[in-house]
């Protein structure tokens, strides 16, 4: 039986069209038609992401991602490759905390095959014996190379201690954990973990709605599988860490509390980063590149999970001038508690709404978008909804965000030689 | 969706591809020049003077070009590549006054004293984030030991030496030679207004002048053969290949695009099954890399160290493999479907069009829509891509390494 509607949402002369449903058995499928395009963007997203790794086995989400392409139903690992290939689908696999999310975009005519793919990949994937340790030794060897990329190691790491264990977990695991995998073990948690319950097909472009829902109904309707239960929760790390690397610059990141994506001034906290952070002009590009040249790149951006969020800002700069770049990138997150300019406030809805209708153009961001908002909201939101949300958004409510949810109890994880001296924190 | 052109007096070359349906437009200033049109003495110039293009002009400080970009909520930036430089924003249609002002402006930046010596502290720091790369590094000593003697081996971002040393009056002359209206290709995709870009350009650039910029096209000689760089610092076996491939202005370029799909695709490719399959390596892909008068297929791969040599051997003899035998039909088809496929998908929004149009004016001076180049590229035969691997030897490489290993 079919529940949800499709809503018809006027933006300017363009009219955005949804669908929501979903199966008995709980499968929510999301889709949007877009005009202009001859492409249909896929986003599933599973909720067996690193944070649903036990104690132990970390890293078991991102073997089993790359063990569930290698074969599934008829098909071993290369015929699969050779279909996907095919139909000219443009695919890409990631864990995240809380899901495994596999998107896939190709030309609208070849979506209904690769959803019919897709559904073999989650529901029947071979899980060989002989391709599991190679995808052991894959996720391995990603994990060795997080030595030679400093600067994502350096955000990879905060995001473990900033947010409440397992959370944020990376997903990478340990030497250990990953040694201690085994298949008969993965193939149980993939068992458990890959059901419809808190799944979501999210399909954005040129779609014929009723087929796709038929083609998903036929393909996933009788799809059953144990609920999961939500990982135990434990207080975040925290803290402030240092690891000594002999590296050319020092890379600084840290991070603290915001509001989630439900709460009333999530917008105001959207917008404060964009005064923070939105572009070129923003305080830390200007106060740190732009008039002092201590940096090519420092940046803070928002990120959340369901229930936490946080601001996340890294700078990487040259030894000598870390300790001013530490002190400088705090000194600009509190200061806006001091005041923001009108300008400030118009540049940055200007940037945060040209960015949506830009991000409009493609199927593969709609897709994403549509799944990642069911997640957190339990539903969808367009064009028009979120334009309308920023417009509403007064200068007074973006300070008073700041003011209430001041910057506080930071993560701060340095890589480099030596240490940073954060007093200024305790300031 | 149709092409606009025009062309100033002085050489100033404008072309548009409209499509009045789409909802943002994006434009571009194309300068023919990059790192191979530099001397050594002036190493990183053309990349310093990209970052300068945004530090003002007589009408706008650093402070207010930014702002200017940011408040038309502008997705902008620039790159500097071996033969390039480009500095191009994506807009709402009705920012398209806007932007063309800003872009127009800063084409003709001040070069303030305080501005450049200030500015040079963040290509250092810029230097130094690319040095904590070894994949940046790897890639970077491939071009140098492919190419030498040639210019094309030099490096971008250019050293610490070479910038710290450079002087405001070299890049100013740099900029005059390189900078000139004949040498620069304004581009625009999307939901342009054609006449109303022109009428820009011409208000804004038309008094600027011509110079012979030229560019040394001496055919390349490569090398091959092999050289390794120890570093205990870095924790995996960095491994770059390098061989002869077509030049963009070859007709081979659409086979030789499909050989490297073929070889090297993230997916399904030879060197995904010959290497990332088994986990050999973490990382075995090839480029096709198609350059003003030469090109190269350039194979990047990563492993343990362990794995470092028999991962070497093991795609060299894929090569050798390819270059004897040819693809088969069926894995044809399935390249041509991925490329055909990822240039679609890409094409959907204005700013993933800008520099395929770009490019095939600049190096080409043709304009061929994505559907016709679609169905060129299917028309090529295995035997064509074949003959391209044989061609240009396949296996005639310059080996690299980075890593802890001090041989292979």
């Amino acid at each position: 039986m079919a529940q949800g509607a499709g809503g018809l949402i006027k933006v300017s002369e363009r009219s955005e069209r949804f669908f929501d449903e979903q199966l008995p058995n709980g499968l929510r499928l999301l889709g949007q038609q877009m005009e202009q395009v001859s492409s249909a963007a896929m986003t599933l997203i599973v909720p067996a992401g690193a944070a649903h790794d036990p104690a132990g086995l970390e890293g078991a989400a991102s073997i089993i991602c790359e063990w569930s392409l290698r074969g599934a139903g008829q098909r071993d690992t290369r015929q699969l490759n050779d279909a996907l290939d095919g139909l000219g689908c443009q695919h890409g696999e990631s864990v995240r905390s809380d899901h495994i999310i596999y998107s896939a975009a190709q030309l609208s005519r070849n979506l209904g095959a690769v959803i019919e793919l897709y559904a073999d990949i989650l529901r029947r994937p071979r899980l060989a014996d002989e391709a599991f340790g190679p995808c052991r030794d894959l996720i391995e060897q990603d994990l060795e190379s997080l030595q030679d990329e400093p600067a994502h190691k350096c955000n990879l790491m905060l995001r473990e201690r900033f947010y409440p264990r397992p959370l944020g977990a990376s997903g990478y695991g340990t030497p250990e954990s990953l040694a201690a995998a085994t298949p008969e073990v993965l193939r149980e948690l993939f068992r458990r973990r890959f059901g419809p319950a808190g799944t979501i097909l999210a399909v954005a472009g040129d779609i014929d709605w009723p087929a796709v829902r038929d083609r998903v109904e036929q393909l996933f309707g009788d799809w059953q599988a144990e609920a999961t239960a939500a990982p135990a929760i434990e207080p975040p790390i925290g803290g402030i860490e240092h690891v000594a690397k002999e590296s050319a610059q020092v890379h600084i990141g840290l991070a603290y509390p915001t509001v989630t994506i439900n709460h009333e001034q999530y917008y105001a906290a959207r917008l404060a980063g964009m005064v923070l952070s939105g572009g070129a002009a923003a305080r830390l590009h200007t106060e740190l590149r732009e008039k002092r040249a201590l940096v090519y790149h420092v940046s803070a951006s928002y990120h959340s999970l369901k229930g936490h969020a946080g601001v996340f800002a890294y700078a990487g700069t040259r030894p000598e001038l870390a300790q001013q770049t530490f002190d400088m990138t705090v000194g600009e997150i509190r200061r806006l508690a001091d005041g923001i300019e009108p300008d400030e406030v118009t540049r940055a809805k200007t940037q945060l709404k040209s960015a949506l209708v830009m991000q409009g153009e493609s199927t593969g961001a709609r897709a994403n978008a549509l799944a990642s908002d069911f997640y957190h909201l339990g539903r969808v939101r367009g064009l028009r909804e979120l334009s309308d949300a920023i417009d509403a958004t007064q200068a007074g409510d973006i300070l008073d965000h700041v003011r209430r949810h001041p910057a506080k109890d930071f993560t701060v994880l340095v890589i480099g030689p030596k240490p940073v001296d954060t007093g200024i924190l305790d300031q | 969706m149709k092409l606009k052109h025009a062309q100033l007096d002085n050489g100033l070359t404008i072309i548009a591809e409209v499509r009045e349906t789409a909802a943002s437009m994006a434009a571009g200033f194309f300068v023919r020049t990059g790192a191979r049109d530099e001397t050594p003495e002036v190493s990183g110039v053309s990349h310093f003077l990209e970052h300068m293009v945004f530090k003002g002009t007589a009408l706008r400080d650093s402070l207010e070009v930014n702002r200017q970009f940011d408040s038309m909520g502008a997705n902008y930036n620039a790159f500097t590549s071996e033969e390039n430089t480009v500095f191009y924003g994506g807009v709402l249609p009705e920012y398209q006054d806007a932007l063309m002002d800003l872009l127009c402006d800063i084409l003709r930046p001040s070069l303030r004293k305080e501005d450049f010596d200030l500015e040079k502290n963040v290509i250092l720091d810029e230097i130094a984030r690319y040095q904590d790369m070894p994949r940046y590094r790897v890639y970077e000593m491939l071009l140098a030991e492919y190419f030498r003697p040639h210019p094309l081996g030099h490096s971008v971002l250019g050293t610490s030496e070479s910038v710290g040393s450079l002087t405001r009056e070299q890049m100013l002359a740099y900029f005059n030679r390189r900078y000139a209206a004949n040498n620069l290709t304004l581009v625009g995709v999307g939901n342009v207004d054609f006449d109303a870009l022109v009428a820009k350009a011409t208000q804004m650039c038309g008094h600027w002048t011509a110079a012979q910029a030229g560019r040394d096209v001496a055919q390349v000689a490569p090398q091959s053969g092999q050289r390794i760089v120890t570093d205990a610092n870095v924790a995996r076996q960095q491994i770059a290949l390098a061989s002869p491939a077509p030049a963009s202005q070859d007709a081979d370029r659409y086979a030789a695009m499909l050989a490297a799909t073929l070889l090297g695709d993230v997916t399904g490719s030879r060197l995904y099954y010959a290497l990332v399959d088994p986990a050999l390596a973490d990382e075995a892909s090839m480029v096709y890399d198609s350059l003003d008068g030469t090109g190269a297929f350039m194979t990047f791969l990563s492993c343990d160290t362990e794995q470092a040599a028999r991962v070497a051997e093991i795609a060299r003899r894929e090569l050798a493999r390819f270059q004897a035998e040819g693809p088969a039909e069926a894995e044809l088809l399935a390249a041509k479907n991925k490329i055909a496929s990822g240039a679609t998908l890409k094409g959907e929004v204005p700013m993933g069009r800008l520099t395929a149009v770009g490019y095939d004016w600049v190096y080409r001076q043709e304009y061929v829509p994505l559907a016709d180049q679609i169905e060129t590229l299917f028309a090529v035969t295995a035997g064509q891509v074949v003959d391209v691997a044989r061609k240009h030897d396949l296996g005639k490489t310059m080996l690299v390494a980075l890593g802890p290993l001090e041989k292979l």
